[in-house]
């Protein structure tokens, strides 16, 4: 026989229960009753069956459990059992709980909307643009689902020219968070030169059980923490996810997503034309304002040369009257040099009969100027003499 | 599927080229433009027109499917 402290033996079953308890294969379904939060960090309640009178206690932590919970929720829990030696009391350590059921599920889903949104998730000023014409996609969806077509088709029917990067991923059942968590960490994790411009995450509709990954608290806290901004797009018109509500632009189907992410290029095109046309109406505009001045200036200028031009006709006609007048008179007064000239030029009197006479080239005026037998010479109106005096007579 | 991948610059270009578009039209609605840096403008405006014209022309997306971290199997 073995003596053992109380420590020791509590010890010992905590031992034997997790060694032959598979805990990790069982999942206890019931309803949570008498649920507790204290010092915001342990969390305590009951899991009741509903038919049976039956009570196992169960404690966890806030950061253990990610799903809200209430009273009155159908829940699935997993965890080891304990005896915790403080109390002497048979626990269940829960790990995770889940909720079951569309009634419990809309509960949960309720709570945790609640939650995301009183920490700032859905915040609106911190939702982040979408550049207009994006570069490359990063695109986290099933490459198995409607979503991935739907998506695909009214991208290249709308765009061309757009790298996706798709990561397949699955949107239902136990992989889907982890797979979607390990997307969002891929694109955030390559360098910024490598980074998409925006994320899709996108799936088609389905009830909540479905769409239980993108109402996953982890999931919409990736969202949230994503470095590139996100569209969300889940299921049909009415659906909505907490994702929805985190991302930075929320599309109502993943075509939508589609519609939103890439502009049309026929409206594209339109724009760019209308731009054309603008400039062209400016430049035209202008140019005619500028024809305009230009006329308007060539008019003043020809009507300052004509003012000027007449100017110098007068003053040219004035100059011209003024020289012709001027060259009259003095033609007049040459006129009548010339006739007083002509009047007393000697050559003219020879012609009548007067003759010139000279002795050794200088002309005589006085008998007494030349001698008896003295060599005179006779200028004629015509041709000259030399001839001997006979005889002076004085 | 597709796993073309396309050159990055020319991509780039589109929406650098598309926002010189939107500020050259600003550029036009100024009070009193110039007319010779506006024939400018508009030149050059025309030929960064065609060149988005040339590249709204362009139908095809590049679609890649990333192998890394991601499991292939099948839906739950």
């Amino acid at each position: 026989m073995r003596v053992l402290a109380v420590h020791q033996f509590i010890g010992l079953i905590n031992d034997f229960l997790r060694e032959t308890v598979p805990s990790s294969d069982i999942a206890i379904e019931g309803e949570i009753s008498d649920y507790r939060v204290s010092q915001n960090k342990w969390v305590s309640f009951d899991l009741k069956d509903e038919e049976q009178e039956c009570v196992l206690k169960c404690f966890s932590t806030i950061w253990q459990l990610r799903t809200p919970l209430e009273d009155g929720m159908r829940v699935r829990v997993m965890g080891y059992p304990k005896i915790y030696e403080r109390y002497g009391m048979f626990k269940l350590n829960v790990q995770s709980a889940v909720p079951v059921g569309e009634g419990a599920l809309a509960k949960a889903y309720a709570l945790m909307k609640k939650k995301l949104q009183e920490e700032g998730l859905f915040d609106v000023d911190r939702k982040r643009s979408i550049p207009r014409f994006p570069k490359t996609i990063g695109l986290i969806t099933s490459r198995d689902a409607a979503a991935f077509g739907d998506f695909t088709r009214i991208l290249n029917r709308r765009w061309g020219g757009v790298d996706v990067l798709h990561t397949h991923v699955h949107v239902q059942g136990r992989e889907a968070v982890s797979d979607i968590l390990g997307a969002f960490n891929h694109f955030n994790s390559l360098a910024e030169s490598e980074r998409p411009d925006v994320l899709v995450l996108t799936r088609g509709g389905g009830g909540l059980e479905d769409l239980h990954a993108f109402n996953d608290e982890s999931v919409a806290r990736a969202v949230y923490a994503s470095h590139i901004p996100v569209i969300c797009a889940v299921g049909h018109e009415r659906d909505e996810s907490l994702c929805d509500f985190v991302a930075d632009l929320r599309a109502s189907t993943p075509s939508h997503a589609a519609e939103l992410i890439v502009p049309d290029r026929d409206q594209v095109l339109g724009e760019i034309r209308a731009m054309q046309d603008r400039w062209e109406e400016q430049l035209r505009y202008q140019t005619s304002q500028y024809t305009f001045r230009l006329e308007r200036f060539m008019g003043t200028i020809s009507s300052v040369v004509r003012m000027h031009a007449s100017r110098v006709n007068q003053l040219m006609e004035s100059l011209v009257y003024r020289f012709n007048s001027l060259f009259d008179k003095t033609k007049e007064r040459i006129d009548f040099a010339l006739r007083l000239l002509s009047s007393i030029d000697p050559t003219k009197q020879l012609s009548r009969g007067y003759s010139i006479v000279r002795s050794g080239g200088v002309l005589v005026k006085d008998v007494k100027e030349i001698s008896q037998k003295g060599k005179i010479q006779i200028q004629f109106g015509r041709g000259s003499a030399d001839a001997t005096v006979d005889q002076t007579n004085p | 599927m597709a796993t073309k991948k396309t050159t990055k610059t020319t991509k780039q270009d589109f929406a650098k080229a598309f926002s010189e578009l939107e500020q050259i039209t600003e550029w036009f609605e100024g009070d009193d433009i110039d007319l010779e840096e506006g024939l400018k403008q508009f030149e050059k405006g025309m030929k960064l027109a065609k060149m988005c014209k040339e590249r709204l022309a362009q139908v095809e997306n590049a679609i890649e499917e990333i192998k890394e971290t991601f499991t292939d199997n099948n839906e739950a």
